[in-house]
């Protein structure tokens, strides 16, 4: 019996990737044009990647997040704070490349903790306590900023930006783009700490039964509370990487972002009641939004078309992902 | 099994439709017979960009070779980012866009042009020069129009002004109030107590006129960037009962039902502009680029008009408009 369980749950892993290999094999085919493949083409992959690592990042995080049990819905507003917040460090207050990158990540770690105190000590749900951070962070990043965004222009001196900067716009070779590389090597490792920490273990357990993990001596808050910061950090990672592809910090930018990660998570398996989850699902998953956004935009779908056919996407995959039996 | 075999078919049902109904034609022929060029649109809120739209769309029937595609960003500085890198990709012979805000689409529209793509952008600028040709009315010519308007005209004897501006970033809006400024010089009794942003569309500038009728006992006029916001602004002075004691200004005088004009005429609004969308000029720049392989000027500078209760009504039937 346990083996057929472990078959079944390796096979739901591979409907998400034959999924991907489906979309990746029909956009090869259809996207070509006057001999040439717009899709196949390395130029275009590459673009492809880059757009897909911002969602991907924060998408580590809230597969963390949805495994507990719980939901972020500040993380859009945490990429509007933090890339304003970032930028207007570097081009107003003069900071450097790595002081200014280490700020960010500690004031998004210390939103985290906020979110992840609301939560555990006043026994918010999540969705609130978030739902109402949003707004927190997006009004901050808008008076931060007295509403405007903030230019980065590299260079020396008074209100340029550290060109150091840049590097996150940049691509390796003139291929590979470094927001890429980012979001690979931050899913190595969190689907190592995932799959092979105590830490993770006990996330699953939290989020696969709460009482009995309580009850077992799991500190269900204190997990939470690292949980909350994560996300946060790396949704200011995500930040970041924004504004240099932009060359601007706003605080009206990521709005919206959070669905984008959830949805990527739900495609890649990732249950929104929690205790299922793994981050190479969250990968597909992102993928398989990254590329449909991509072919459907070489086709010259009517944008609004576009919006139509992803929702509909979502409802499938969530779908097929789906356990069999009811209870 | 079932529950995966109807995933599969919903899916590619989906797909298959979608396709069918908008997939772009291939076509066999080279660049001679046909041209494709991508139009960008930053958003479709805002009925003056829908109005561009269209008017490309009538420009381009005129002349059987050229297809257009267009594509919708909705405001957002990635998507359309997205939607210029795609054209690119699918070789397009020519892109037309007006970018979201100037700075973060500086490299997507450069590195288009740097392609071989030829860049006609309207009304909004990029930063730096890499693009063919900008199309657009002077917008510190128009600001200061309005300024010099209101400080000679509509409040003679000074007054107190609440100015309502665009989307932060979006060199029009910069203009537009760098040229009123200019403009109300002329007369220091004219005074702007209140300014702040509603992105462009009608919606926002209602709640920002709220937050300014609030806080300000004494506004004698709102000038708003462009028409929508000014008809939002008089709204919210009508809510609080206050229309018959202020002024409205706005920008963009489209000739359609809810167009400055008919603002004008209606009497809602003191005076407007006729901002040209540039739609069919570019175009027409578009068919002597590729057709007709002429050069192109960088700058085409079209011409604005004032309108004002007086000629509004021949200025709805010079543009096309209907009086109901």
């Amino acid at each position: 019996m346990e083996n057929k369980a472990k078959v079944k749950a390796v096979l739901k892993q591979m409907q998400s990737v034959i999924a991907l290999v489906i979309i990746f094999v029909v956009a090869s085919t259809i996207c070509v044009k006057d001999g040439r493949n717009n899709f196949l083409d390395i130029r275009n992959l590459m673009n492809v990647l880059r757009a897909v690592s911002e969602n991907g990042i924060i998408a580590i995080g809230m597969t963390l997040i949805l495994i507990l049990g719980d939901i972020d819905l500040s993380v859009g507003s945490v990429v509007g704070l933090i890339s304003t917040g970032c930028a207007y460090l570097m081009v107003m207050s003069g900071f450097g490349f790595i002081p200014a990158v280490l700020t960010s990540l500690v004031i998004g770690g210390l939103f985290g903790l906020f979110n992840g105190l609301c939560i555990t000590k006043l026994h918010l749900q999540a969705f609130i306590v978030t739902l109402a951070s949003m707004n927190i962070a997006r009004g901050l990043a808008r008076f931060w900023a007295n509403g405007i965004g903030i230019p980065l222009a590299y260079g020396e001196g008074k209100g340029m930006a550290p060109p150091a900067f840049e590097v996150l716009q940049m691509r390796i070779g003139g291929v590979v783009p470094v927001p890429a590389i980012i979001f690979i090597v931050l899913l190595i490792i969190f689907q190592i700490i995932l799959s092979k920490t105590r830490f993770g273990r006990q996330v699953y357990a939290i989020g696969g039964n709460r009482q009995a993990a309580y009850l077992s001596g799991i500190k269900v808050d204190r997990i939470k509370i690292y949980a909350f910061m994560i996300c946060s950090m790396l949704a200011s990672v995500a930040a970041m990487i924004h504004a240099a592809q932009i060359s601007q910090g706003g605080p009206n930018e990521g709005q919206g972002y959070e669905l984008n990660a959830v949805a990527a998570c739900a495609i890649g398996g990732t249950s929104l009641a929690g205790g299922k989850g793994t981050m190479i699902g969250t990968l597909i998953g992102a993928l398989i939004l990254g590329m449909l956004d991509n072919v459907l935009g070489l086709k010259g779908v009517n944008s609004n078309l576009q919006l139509v056919v992803k929702g509909f996407l979502i409802i499938i995959a969530v779908f097929m992902q789906a356990d069999k039996v009811k209870d | 099994m079932n529950k995966k075999a109807i995933s599969i078919l919903l899916t590619a049902a989906i797909g298959a439709s979608t396709l069918a109904v908008s997939a772009v034609p291939a076509f066999a022929a080279e660049k001679k017979d046909k041209y494709v060029i991508g139009m960008s649109q930053c958003n479709l809120g805002e009925p003056w960009r829908v109005a561009m739209n269209d008017q490309i769309k009538m420009a381009a029937e005129k002349y059987p070779e050229f297809e257009v595609i267009f594509s919708d960003a909705a405001q957002d500085n990635s998507k359309q980012i997205a939607d210029i890198e795609n054209f690119v990709q699918m070789g397009v012979d020519l892109i037309i866009t007006s970018p979201n805000e100037a700075t973060p689409l500086t490299n997507a529209v450069s590195a288009a042009y740097d392609a071989g793509i030829p860049v006609i952008l309207l009304d909004r600028k990029i930063d730096g020069d890499k693009y063919t040709q900008f199309i657009g009315a002077d917008n510190v010519d128009m600001g200061r129009i309005a300024g010099e308007y209101v400080a000679d005209t509509l409040l003679p004897d000074g007054g107190k002004v609440c100015e309502i501006k665009g989307l932060e970033g979006t060199s029009g809006g910069i203009d537009r109030d760098n040229g009123f400024r200019e403009g109300i010089k002329k007369n220091d009794k004219v005074e702007i107590v209140a300014e702040n942003n509603a992105d462009w569309l009608r919606e926002k500038a209602i709640t920002v006129a709220e937050e300014m009728l609030q806080t300000n006992d004494e506004i004698d006029l709102f000038l708003a960037l462009n028409d929508p916001m000014a008809e939002g602004a008089y709204i919210a002075a009508k809510n609080a009962g206050r229309e018959g004691d202020i002024l409205f200004v706005g920008f963009d005088g489209l000739p359609t039902p809810d167009g400055g004009i008919r603002s004008v005429m209606d009497g809602r609004l003191s005076m407007t502009q006729v901002y040209p969308t540039g739609g069919a000029e570019a175009i027409e720049s578009a068919y002597q680029l590729l057709v007709e392989g002429k050069e192109l000027e960088k700058t085409l500078t079209l011409t604005s008009e004032i309108v004002t209760p007086e000629n509004a009504e021949e200025l709805l039937e010079k543009y096309g408009g209907t009086a109901e």
